[in-house]
């Protein structure tokens, strides 16, 4: 019990100092803290339209954050969440707009193309990393870029809208993803983010396969031991990991842009990343810490027009809370773990 | 053959010299880290914060050697707060890396909103780059004295830099140290080897060439800030480090593989392909050379459990009777 | 004669335990003296004390006829004493010459000299006879030539008192052989050895004097000549050993674990096992007797699939398990209880119920469609809980929150009710107090009277005689001999320990 409140107010001292520091920051930038921290709240939740525009930021950044917290707690690292939502939200939309189907089964079809591009994207890292411990913390970064790149050439290259910008043609409104409010776009995503939440945090702590994914996260030898199998299981929490990725991407594309176009979901990847980190590889965690960034991101928005400062101050402040609770997360990965810190010999 | 004319010559070799030099430099800060075991993920956030202030520096100064040198600060003060949680207050790496960089994004563009107003790049404002340097007398040396002269210092620096390495890993006591704490912990602690001194030194050096080529990359190399310049070059260079093990010459091997699909890349683009494939090359190399080259070691596990195998018959027999025997038979 | 050291009641506790109780020493110089004793008899740690690595609560240290105090091994190296370790710390990517000086290196200019350091090294090696070629790398070199520049690197220090902890543990004969050429090469130039062994046979062949420990004390320290080896077991041994044997009837049923001509590898690679046949029938518990390191957890591991054979055949109930997976072994009944209980027996930082579904996650009533049964676990953790009588707060506790023996009790809990007719037990208390060993040899007997085959390892020979139906006695990866459990004769087994087939029996003397 003492064991628990000694972090969560390790923790809360670590968050604390973050924003001490962030604070400090924003006096560099010749800002004051306070108005920016009005600006920030105001911005996120000044009123319903504005709540609603918070929960629309937070919805992409909570399933990249169970995406992530999939592979956390495998005691794996897929940083490549961002690509996964690049490549889930070009071929969502690629089958909202390149066919006319009856509502339900177009939209199904265009969420399971996202979900299947995500998992093709981690396809290959994650057969390395199961087969030859290939570090996949690299592997899914630079997949990263390659992914950004490639699905703004197939956008611009092959389906770009006739007269338009760089962007797709919109998708057909029978693969919309219904929006919750007629003042916003806040859509079914928010309810998709929530019920992942749950279902990946009932799945941890209550089925046989959640149990041995864990245990192998926290003591591999413990698993080997228990007769788990590391390869396999280590492929399958990738793909995973790589499913929700993408269906982050299917969720923006198909509920907010209804398109794709480049610059498509900047940093929501990354974004999910910090919550699934900051929240410890707990998807019930995860929600809170999506909320409080996603509530940042909007604010941000209105940081920009009303004060000097730049709404990336907030990415600062996100790290460094990250860097202040570092020490404190447990997520367990030795470098020896992978081909990074193998140091075998060579001549 | 036309086409290939036009892709490879001098000029290109001159491109890929050009190419190579931001991430052999940083590749080569990463090996300081890689040799002592630390997987620093973090170069990509160092090279950027050294490229950012480097430009505010010159700015400031008017010199860009004077903007080298904030440029260098600004990398050791991130690689000293990356050793401060890594190795001091035991912190995973990677996440600690991975906030860096992210840092140092958010940093970088919140400061060059408040105080140059915009967004995006940095030019001008009196902004002046590295001088590039003539060689004298290569004149005479016709087209390989085209090839080797006329670079900013700092390509010079990073090619000088790699038999600088491998003299330091071989000849000097600390490049010893550092290899030893990173290959054999348990041996330097026996020998009163400070394992948390080394490291902490390993991740300074990693940050003083992160921050060199930070600045190379925006005094250098261009002469400009732009957001994210650093567009994942720590990242390949991570993934070099992998394969190279940190060795000096394996790192030119590789940077020079990069700064060649670079190159040739850019030479793409002229013939009407689009950009965005072109760009995407490097990442594409550096992630096949990754698998491929993690792929390749397989054989060799292969290779040695068959050579154990070997071993184990012909052990077994001619010991079957010393291992019982012989001891008891002993006088 | 000369003492190169003098120890004068040396004595060193680690809490409430005493490594070391009283102990005098006196090693004369230029001559090779011997400790020898059982596992935990406290060699090692008197051996520290002397290479400053430990600090004695009580007693003084002498060498070469000086009082020192020894607060760390630079000061011991400073008076000329240098130690090789039982594990080596080379580093397998450097050259043989810059292992020797790593730490001291020669340089020129700011520059380490490899020439001079090479030079030097191979200088060293001849004038101590140590075969090494000073620019090889340490990683392709055998282990008996790890040890040569281990010893080199002492030399290359100055010392003229050397102390080897169990040289020749992971040699080969051959290996060892040479090695003692080595020291009376030394010993001929005047330097000093002490050599600490529990071998035997090495022993009388190599050292001039020998020194006894047994339960931390020095029960004995003559010259070699005046000593048998039956002597000496008996001083090693004493007459400490209880002969309490658990009362059993005959309960042996048909044979369900067969192990036939086994051969594996250890992880440096070296030959563990080396030819391994044995059976084990249901309702028999036997027994693997051998000082630790001569393959007993390897053979463990090898059984549970956690470490591949290289040769032989495993049949378990007649059905052939070689080279399955540790879950496949699993399901063919197999429960192990593994030697390194914190690494691999239990999740230390999740709470019992967790550990005791390891294995089981997937089977009912544990698990329904996938989904764990919390309130089943709950009630069956708490059940096992009270059966083996674990020490905690209920099921939630956190398996660190545990002493040793309860975490122990955990990890029996979860094997023995696997629902197999096989269990390996690799040293089933190890670091378990004395209330908690009777109660897990109750449940081991009660194991084996429900008709299960049971394998047995331990260190401790007390207590395999307590438990052990028949035992085997393990050395250098082979079986050494059987002896039935209720004939114990400790004079023998501790010649097959030391890895010395027993002469006649009636030669031996005093037999229980």
């Amino acid at each position: 019990m003492s064991d628990r409140f000694d972090s969560f107010f390790g923790q809360a001292l670590a968050i604390l100092f973050a924003l001490g520091l962030g604070a400090l920051v924003i006096l560099t930038v010749d800002e004051s803290p306070m108005r920016v921290l009005v600006t920030l709240l105001n911005g996120a939740f000044g009123s319903p339209e504005r709540i609603a525009g918070t929960l629309l930021q937070t919805t992409p950044i909570l399933i990249c954050g169970i995406a992530a917290c999939i592979s956390f707690r495998a005691g794996l690292f897929n940083i490549g969440i961002e690509g996964q939502l690049f490549m889930g939200g070009f071929w969502a939309t690629w089958v909202g707009f390149s066919f006319n189907l009856p509502p339900a089964l177009h939209l199904l079809l265009a969420m399971a193309a996202a979900v299947f591009a995500g998992m093709a994207w981690i396809a290959i890292p994650a057969f390395f990393r199961a087969r030859y411990k290939t570090n996949e913390v690299v592997s899914t970064i630079l997949a990263n870029y390659v992914a950004i790149l490639i699905t703004s050439y197939l956008t611009i290259n092959w389906f770009k809208r006739s007269g338009g910008q760089s962007e797709t043609p919109p998708i057909f409104e029978s693969a919309y993803l219904p929006e919750l409010f007629s003042f916003s776009r806040l859509n079914w995503g928010l309810i998709i983010g929530l019920a992942l939440a749950l279902a990946v945090h009932f799945f941890f702590t209550r089925t046989s396969r959640g149990y041995a994914i864990s245990e192998m996260g926290a003591n591999p030898k413990f698993a080997e031991y228990g007769g788990i199998d590391i390869k396999k299981q280590t492929f399958l929490v990738l793909i995973a990991s790589g499913a929700v990725g993408g269906m982050a991407g299917g969720v923006e594309a198909l509920g907010v842009h209804h398109r794709f176009m480049e610059g498509f979901a900047p940093g929501f990847g990354f974004d999910g990343v910090i919550a699934a980190l900051l929240a410890n590889g707990n998807p019930i965690g995860t929600i809170f810490t999506a909320l409080f960034f996603g509530a940042l991101r909007s604010g941000s928005l209105l940081l920009e027009v009303d004060t000097t400062a730049s709404r990336e101050i907030i990415t600062v402040i996100q790290a460094l809370i990250i860097l202040a609770v570092s020490a404190q997360i447990t997520i367990r990965r030795k470098a020896s773990d992978s081909t990074a810190g193998e140091r075998r010999w060579k001549f | 053959m036309e086409v290939l004319e036009r892709l490879l010559n001098v000029t290109l070799v001159i491109a890929t010299i050009r190419t190579t030099a931001p991430i052999l430099l940083v590749a080569l800060g990463g090996s300081f880290t890689t040799k002592a075991g630390i997987f620093n993920i973090g170069l990509e956030g160092q090279m950027l914060v050294g490229a950012f202030f480097a430009v505010i520096g010159t700015i400031a100064t008017g010199s860009p050697w004077l903007g080298v040198l904030c440029g260098i600060a600004a990398a050791l003060t991130l690689a000293l707060i990356f050793a401060l949680l890594v190795v001091s207050f035991k912190a995973n790496e990677v996440v600690v890396g991975l906030a860096l960089n992210i840092l140092a994004g958010g940093l970088t563009v919140s400061l060059m909103k408040a105080i140059f107003g915009t967004r995006g790049s940095i030019f001008g404002h009196g902004l002046v780059g590295l001088p590039a340097l003539k060689l004298p007398n290569v004149k005479d040396l016709g087209w390989f004295g085209q090839m080797i002269s006329g670079y900013t210092p700092l390509v010079y620096a990073a090619f000088i830099l790699v038999p600088v390495l491998i003299l330091f890993y071989n000849r000097t006591r600390l490049g010893l140290y550092i290899r030893v704490v990173g290959e054999k912990p348990e041996a330097a602690e026996a020998l009163g080897i400070s394992i948390t001194r080394i490291r902490y030194v390993s991740s300074l050096l990693c940050g003083l060439l992160a921050g060199l080529a930070g600045a190379h990359l925006a005094l250098g190399y261009t002469t400009m800030f732009t957001e994210n310049m650093s567009s994942g070059r720590g990242f390949m260079a991570v993934a070099i480090l992998i394969f190279s093990n940190g060795d000096p010459l394996k790192i030119l091997l590789g940077c020079l593989l990069f700064g060649f699909s670079d190159a040739l890349s850019l030479r793409l683009q002229t013939l009407g392909i689009s950009s965005y494939l072109v760009l995407a090359v490097p990442y594409l190399v550096a992630l096949i050379a990754l698998f491929a080259l993690s792929y390749r070691s397989r054989p060799r596990v292969i290779q040695e459990t068959l050579a154990s195998m070997g071993r184990a018959l012909s052990v077994k027999s001619n010991t079957v009777k010393p291992a019982a025997a012989t001891d008891a038979s002993k006088p | 004669m000369s003492l190169a050291i003098e120890l004068k009641s040396i004595t060193k506790r680690f809490g409430s335990f005493v490594a070391n109780e009283d102990v005098n020493l006196a090693v004369e110089s230029g001559k090779i003296h011997a400790i020898i004793g059982e596992n935990g008899a406290g060699k090692t740690t008197l051996m520290n004390v002397l290479f400053g690595l430990l600090q004695p609560d009580e007693g003084e240290i002498w060498i070469d006829g000086e009082k020192k105090s020894l607060p760390n091994p630079a000061a011991a190296i400073a008076a000329g004493i240098g130690m090789v370790h039982q594990h080596f710390k080379l580093v397998p990517s450097l050259t043989v010459a810059e292992n020797v000086f790593l730490g001291m290196e020669i340089r020129k200019g700011g520059l380490i000299d490899h020439a001079a350091q090479i030079k030097k090294t191979a200088e060293l090696s001849k004038q101590f006879g140590l075969q090494v070629d000073p620019n090889e790398r340490v990683g392709l070199l055998s282990v008996g030539i790890e040890q040569r520049i281990e010893i080199l690197k002492v030399l290359a220090r100055g010392a003229r008192i050397i102390i080897l902890d169990e040289p020749t543990a992971v040699l080969t004969p051959q290996e060892s052989r040479e090695l003692f050429q080595t020291l009376r090469g030394f010993v001929a130039q005047g330097m000093t050895v002490i050599f600490i062994s529990h071998h035997l046979e090495e022993v009388m062949e190599v050292s001039d004097n020998v020194s006894v420990l047994r339960l931390g004390k020095n029960v004995a320290s003559r010259p070699t000549a005046e000593l048998t080896k039956s002597d000496l077991v008996q001083l090693m041994v004493g007459r400490l050993v209880s002969f309490d044997r658990l009362p059993r009837t005959p309960t042996a049923g048909k044979t369900m674990l067969e192990v036939e001509d086994l051969w594996c590898r250890d992880d440096r690679q070296l030959q563990a096992l080396r030819g391994v046949s044995f059976g084990v029938r249901a309702g028999e518990i036997v027994g693997i007797a051998g000082v630790a390191g001569n393959g007993q957890t390897e053979l463990a591991e090898v059984l549970s699939g956690l470490r591949p054979s290289s040769h032989g055949a495993i049949r378990l109930d007649g059905r052939a398990i070689t080279g399955l997976t540790a879950r496949d072994i699993r399901a063919a009944g197999v429960g192990h209880v593994p030697g390194d209980r914190l690494v691999r027996g239990v999740d230390r930082n999740a709470s019992i119920a967790q550990n005791i579904l390891m294995g089981r996650q997937d089977k009912s009533p544990w698990s329904k469609h996938g989904i764990i049964d919390r309130g089943y676990l709950q009630e069956q953790t708490q059940t096992l809980i009270k059966r083996f009588d674990i020490r905690a707060q209920g099921p939630q506790s956190t398996a660190k929150s545990l002493s040793g023996g309860n975490i122990q009790k955990i990890v029996l809990a979860r094997e023995f009710t696997g629902g197999g007719n096989c269990l390996l037990i690799d040293q089933p208390t190890r670091g378990v107090d004395i209330g908690a060993q009777e109660q897990i040899h109750g449940e081991i007997m009660r194991q084996r009277d429900a008709g299960k085959a049971i394998l047995v390892i331990s260190v401790q020979l007390d207590e395999l005689i307590r438990l052990a139906d028949r035992i085997l006695v393990m050395f250098g990866g082979t079986i050494m001999g059987e002896i039935s459990g209720d004939r114990v004769d400790e004079e023998e087994i501790g010649m097959l320990m030391a890895g010395v087939i027993p002469e006649p029996r009636s030669n031996t003397v005093g037999a229980a």
